[in-house]
C-alpha cells in the first residue's frame, strides 16, 4: 500500500550518502526548525496519537519516519551513526516521542523475520500511521523475569487463541495493533516455549484498561485477552522462536536509553528553578548542582565512546548498559535536588508560578521514575554487567 | 579524534611502563620506602630518565620526547597503578613550568639535566592550603642591597610534593614590579625545608625562604609570561594527577574483582552474592565514566586559551577524585578485615588516592572552579 500523498509530494530524494555526517546533521536541524510543529516540542509526558499525528504525517511525507529501515521498504536507510545523528537532532529540537514502537520495534522485527505477506501488509501501514503498535511483553507476574510469561496462544484451526493479560502496555488505548510474546509450549525451558505474534486490537475478546500512573497520566494500560483469535499467518518467525526475536533488538536500543539528552533536559529545569530562586549564590547548592552538571557532562563523554564504536562499525557489547544506569540515576538525582531547591514549591502539584517563572517542580521527579524500571530494570542491568562484563561468579 | 600514529605512540609508552613495572616490582619498593627520606630511589629515577619518562613533555630541542600532556598521562597512569614511589608527577609539574618559560641558557641546561635524570626539580608556588590561584604569590623577591647581582627571597610556600631529594625548585615570587619564576637550588643558604609526612608515607615539605640569595640570572620568566607558565604547569599537573588517580583506581578495581572471584565464604565465592555484584558494577561504571571524562577533557589540555584548559583540568581532576574515592572506599569494605590491615596492598592505594585527591585542589574546589569558569549554556526545557 502506498499513501497517495507520498507520490504527489515526492519522497525526499536528496543523495544523503554524499553528504558528510556534519552536513547531514545541519540538514536535519534546519529542516526540523522549519517543519516541526510547536505543539510537539518539549511535551510534559508521552504524546497520545491524536496529539502528534500531524507531525507523523509531516515526517512520513518527507520520507523520514523510519530512519533505520531500508530505503526499498520506505525507510531512510541510514547508517547506524546517522541514525544516532537523527535521534540527537530530534532530541535537541525537543521533539516529543510519538507512539513509534511500530517503527522502532516491530517494523525491524518484521523486516528481519517476517514472511513476504507480513512485510507487504504491515510495513506500509506502519509507515503511514494506519497501523499504530503497542508492545505486549510484560505481564502482572512477569516483569523483570519476562521469560516466565504465562499468556498463552493455542492452535485452533487456522488461528491461535490467546488468553491471559499484558500490563504496562504503553499507549495501548491508541494502538490499532499489538505485537505479543505468548507461551506456545509449556513442556520446554521457559525461554524456548515463547512465540512472537501480531494481533489486531479490534479483535473480539480484547479489553484495554488504562492505568493511571503516579503522575496522574494514563500512559500505560493493562490489556486482557479472552479467547482472542489471531490468524496463524500472524506468527512472526518460527514457532517458539519469540524469545530470540525479542532479544535481537537489544544493544542498539540501550544506547538510545543511555543518551545524555533526558538528564540534560531535567537539569535545564533545575537550572531554571535555581535561577528563579536565586540559588546560584548558595555554595552548598552550587557544589551539588555542579557535581550533577559534571555527572551529565561526563555521561556525554561515555556516550560518545559508544557512538564512536558504532561509527567504526563495531557491534555494541553488554557494557553499553552502564549508560542506561548512569543516565537514569543521574536524572533521578537531578529531580531530587530540584525538590530540595523548590522548598514548598516542591509540594505543589502541576505547573506553578515560582517567583515569576512557570515551572512544574515535581514533573522531573515523576518522569525520572520509569527509566530505572523499564527496558530491564537497573538491577537487571547490573546483573548483566556483573556476569557478562565483570565475569563475577554465579 | 586522536590519530593512529599518536595512539601507537601511547601504546608504546604504556607497554614500556608495564614492562618496567613487571620487572622492577615498584609496589614492594613503595612499601619499603615508606616514611623514609627522600622516599624514593634515585637509581630508579635514573632508569626512568633513561627510558625517556622525565622528558615526555620536554621539546626535542632539549633532548626530550616533545610530546603532549596526554602522553605523560599514559606514563603517570601506568606508574601509579603499580604505586611507583618516585615523584614522577611532581617533577613533571616543575618541568612543565620550565618548558613554558622564556628561552635562555638556564632553561636549556635545566631541561637537558632533567631529561638526563641529573636534575630533579620540584615546584614551590602555593601560598596556603586550599589555594589554587597561581597569582597569589607568597614569596617576595627584592634586589639584594649588598650584592647587586642577587635577589633576596623572603616568605614561604606550602605543600611542596617531591621536595625531599629535589635538586632545586621552581619558585613563584613577587618581584617589586612583576611576578616571576626563579630557579632556586636546594642548597641555597636561607632556604629551609620543614618536612611533612604524607598519608602515603612519602614526604612533602613547606619551604621557608629567609633572605635566600639567588642570582638574578636564575629568573626563568617574568611578568605575564611567568604567570602563564605557572598556570599551564598547574593545569597540566592536575591532568597528570587525575591520570594517576584513574590508574591506581583501575588497578585496585581489578584486584578487588579478583578477590570477589576467589574469596570463598558460605561455601561459595563472595562475588556470587548480588549485593556485592551490584556494588562492583557501580565501581566499574565510575571507572568507565572517569576514563571517558578524562579522555574528553584532554582535548582541551593544550588549548591556548587558559580558561578552557583550566576548566578541562578541573573537570578531569574532580571526576578522577570521585572515581578513586568510590573505588578505594569500597575496596576496603569488599576485602573485609584484611583490607584494613597494613599488610594488604589495598591500604597503599587508599592512601595514595588520599594524597593525590588533596594535591592541587580537591574535588570540591575543582567543582567550584569549573562552575566559575564555564558559563551555563541556556537550554530549553
Amino acid at each position: 500500500m502506498t499513501d497517495p500523498r507520498a507520490e504527489t509530494e515526492g519522497h525526499d530524494d536528496i543523495d544523503r550518502d554524499a553528504l558528510a555526517d556534519d552536513a547531514f546533521r545541519m540538514q536535519v536541524r534546519e529542516w526540523l526548525q522549519v517543519n516541526c510543529p510547536a505543539h510537539v516540542r518539549f511535551p510534559a509526558g508521552r504524546m497520545h496519537w491524536h496529539e502528534c499525528r500531524d507531525w507523523w504525517d509531516i515526517l512520513y511525507r518527507k520520507g523520514w519516519i523510519a530512519p533505520a529501515w531500508p530505503r526499498e521498504l520506505g525507510g531512510m536507510g541510514l547508517s547506524p551513526i546517522r541514525q544516532i545523528v537523527m535521534v540527537e537532532e530530534l532530541e535537541r529540537h525537543g521533539c516529543g516521542r510519538m507512539p513509534d514502537q511500530g517503527i522502532t520495534q516491530v517494523g525491524p522485527i518484521i523486516i528481519r523475520y517476517g514472511t513476504p505477506a507480513q512485510k507487504a501488509w504491515y510495513l506500509p501501514r506502519t509507515l503511514s500511521g494506519e497501523a499504530i503498535w503497542c508492545q505486549g511483553y510484560s505481564e502482572p507476574n512477569a516483569g523483570s523475569d519476562l521469560a516466565s510469561l504465562q499468556t498463552s496462544a493455542v492452535e485452533d484451526g487456522d488461528d491461535y487463541v490467546i488468553n491471559g493479560s499484558k500490563i504496562w502496555t504503553t499507549l495501548a488505548m491508541d494502538a490499532t495493533h499489538m505485537y505479543v510474546l505468548a507461551r506456545t509450549d509449556r513442556s520446554v525451558k521457559k525461554q524456548e516455549g515463547i512465540s512472537f505474534l501480531l494481533l489486531d486490537m479490534k479483535a473480539p475478546g480484547i479489553t484495554v484498561r488504562p492505568i493511571r500512573n503516579i503522575a496522574g497520566d494514563d500512559e500505560f494500560c493493562q490489556v486482557f485477552f479472552d479467547d482472542v483469535r489471531t490468524p496463524k499467518s500472524n506468527l512472526v518467525g518460527a514457532l517458539n522462536q519469540g524469545w530470540t526475536i525479542a532479544k535481537s533488538l537489544l544493544g542498539f536500543e540501550r544506547l538510545g536509553i543511555g543518551s545524555p539528552r533526558r538528564p540534560q533536559l531535567a537539569f535545564a529545569r533545575l537550572e531554571k528553578l535555581a535561577r528563579a530562586r536565586g540559588l546560584f549564590s548558595d555554595p552548598v547548592f552550587m557544589d551539588r548542582f555542579t557535581a550533577l552538571r559534571l555527572d551529565i557532562a561526563d555521561l556525554s563523554a561515555a556516550y560518545e565512546v559508544f557512538v564512536e564504536q558504532v561509527r567504526r562499525g563495531e557491534p555494541l557489547g553488554a557494557d553499553v548498559s552502564l549508560l542506561k544506569i548512569w543516565a537514569t540515576e543521574t536524572m533521578q538525582r537531578s529531580s531530587e535536588l530540584m525538590l530540595e531547591a523548590g522548598d514548598e514549591y516542591g509540594a505543589l502539584g502541576g505547573d506553578s508560578d515560582v517567583e515569576g517563572v512557570r515551572l512544574n517542580v515535581l514533573a522531573p521527579f515523576y518522569s525520572s521514575r520509569p527509566g530505572t524500571i523499564y527496558g530491564g530494570s537497573n538491577e537487571i542491568q547490573r546483573n548483566i554487567l556483573a556476569k557478562a562484563v565483570l565475569r563475577l561468579p554465579t | 579524534m586522536t590519530d593512529a600514529a599518536t595512539l601507537d605512540q601511547r601504546r608504546l609508552l604504556a607497554d614500556s611502563v608495564a614492562d618496567y613495572c613487571r620487572r622492577s616490582d615498584p609496589l614492594r619498593r613503595a612499601r619499603a620506602l615508606r616514611d623514609t627520606e627522600p622516599g624514593f630511589d634515585r637509581a630508579a629515577w635514573q632508569e626512568m630518565a633513561e627510558l625517556g619518562w622525565t622528558g615526555v613533555i620536554v621539546p626535542e630541542a632539549f633532548g626530550g620526547l616533545g610530546l603532549a600532556v596526554a602522553d605523560h598521562a599514559v606514563v603517570a597512569r601506568g606508574l601509579s597503578a603499580s604505586m611507583v614511589p618516585e615523584p614522577v608527577t611532581a617533577a613533571m609539574i616543575a618541568t612543565c613550568a620550565i618548558v613554558g618559560c622564556s628561552e635562555g641558557e638556564l632553561k636549556a641546561s635545566l631541561l637537558e639535566g632533567i631529561v638526563a635524570g641529573a636534575i630533579l626539580p620540584a615546584l614551590a608556588w602555593q601560598a596556603a592550603p586550599g589555594d589554587i590561584d597561581p597569582s597569589r604569590l607568597a614569596v617576595v623577591a627584592v634586589p639584594d642591597p649588598a650584592s647587586p647581582g642577587d635577589m633576596l627571597l623572603e616568605g614561604s610556600a606550602c605543600f611542596v610534593v617531591g621536595a625531599s631529594g629535589a635538586d632545586g625548585f621552581v619558585v613563584s615570587v613577587r618581584e617589586p614590579d612583576a611576578p616571576a619564576l626563579h630557579w632556586v637550588p636546594a642548597a641555597t643558604p636561607g632556604l629551609s625545608l620543614s618536612m611533612r609526612r604524607l598519608a602515603d608515607g612519602r614526604p612533602a615539605a613547606d619551604l621557608r625562604f629567609e633572605r635566600a640569595a639567588v642570582p638574578r640570572g636564575n629568573c626563568l620568566a617574568r611578568g605575564e609570561a611567568a604567570l602563564h607558565a605557572l598556570g599551564a604547569a598547574l593545569d597540566h599537573g592536575q591532568f597528570a594527577i587525575a591520570a594517576e588517580l584513574l590508574g591506581l583506581s583501575q588497578r585496585l578495581l581489578d584486584t578487588t574483582l579478583d578477590y570477589l572471584r576467589t574469596r570463598s565464604q558460605f561455601g561459595k565465592a563472595i562475588g556470587s552474592f548480588q549485593a556485592l555484584q551490584h556494588r562492583a558494577v557501580d565501581l566499574y561504571i565510575h571507572q568507565r565514566i572517569g576514563d571517558a571524562a578524562f579522555e574528553q577533557a584532554l582535548r582541551d589540555a593544550d588549548a591556548d586559551e587558559g580558561t578552557r584548559r583550566a576548566a578541562a583540568a578541573s573537570r578531569a581532576k574532580a571526576r578522577a577524585c570521585e572515581t578513586a574515592r568510590q573505588v578505594t572506599r569500597e575496596a576496603i569494605q569488599m576485602h573485609g578485615a584484611i583490607g584494613f590491615t597494613d599488610d594488604c596492598d589495598v591500604g597503599l592505594y587508599v592512601k595514595r588516592a588520599l594524597v593525590l585527591s588533596a594535591w592541587l585542589g580537591n574535588a570540591r574546589l575543582h567543582r567550584g572552579r569549573y562552575a566559575a569558569l564555564v558559563p551555563l549554556e541556556p537550554a530549553e526545557a
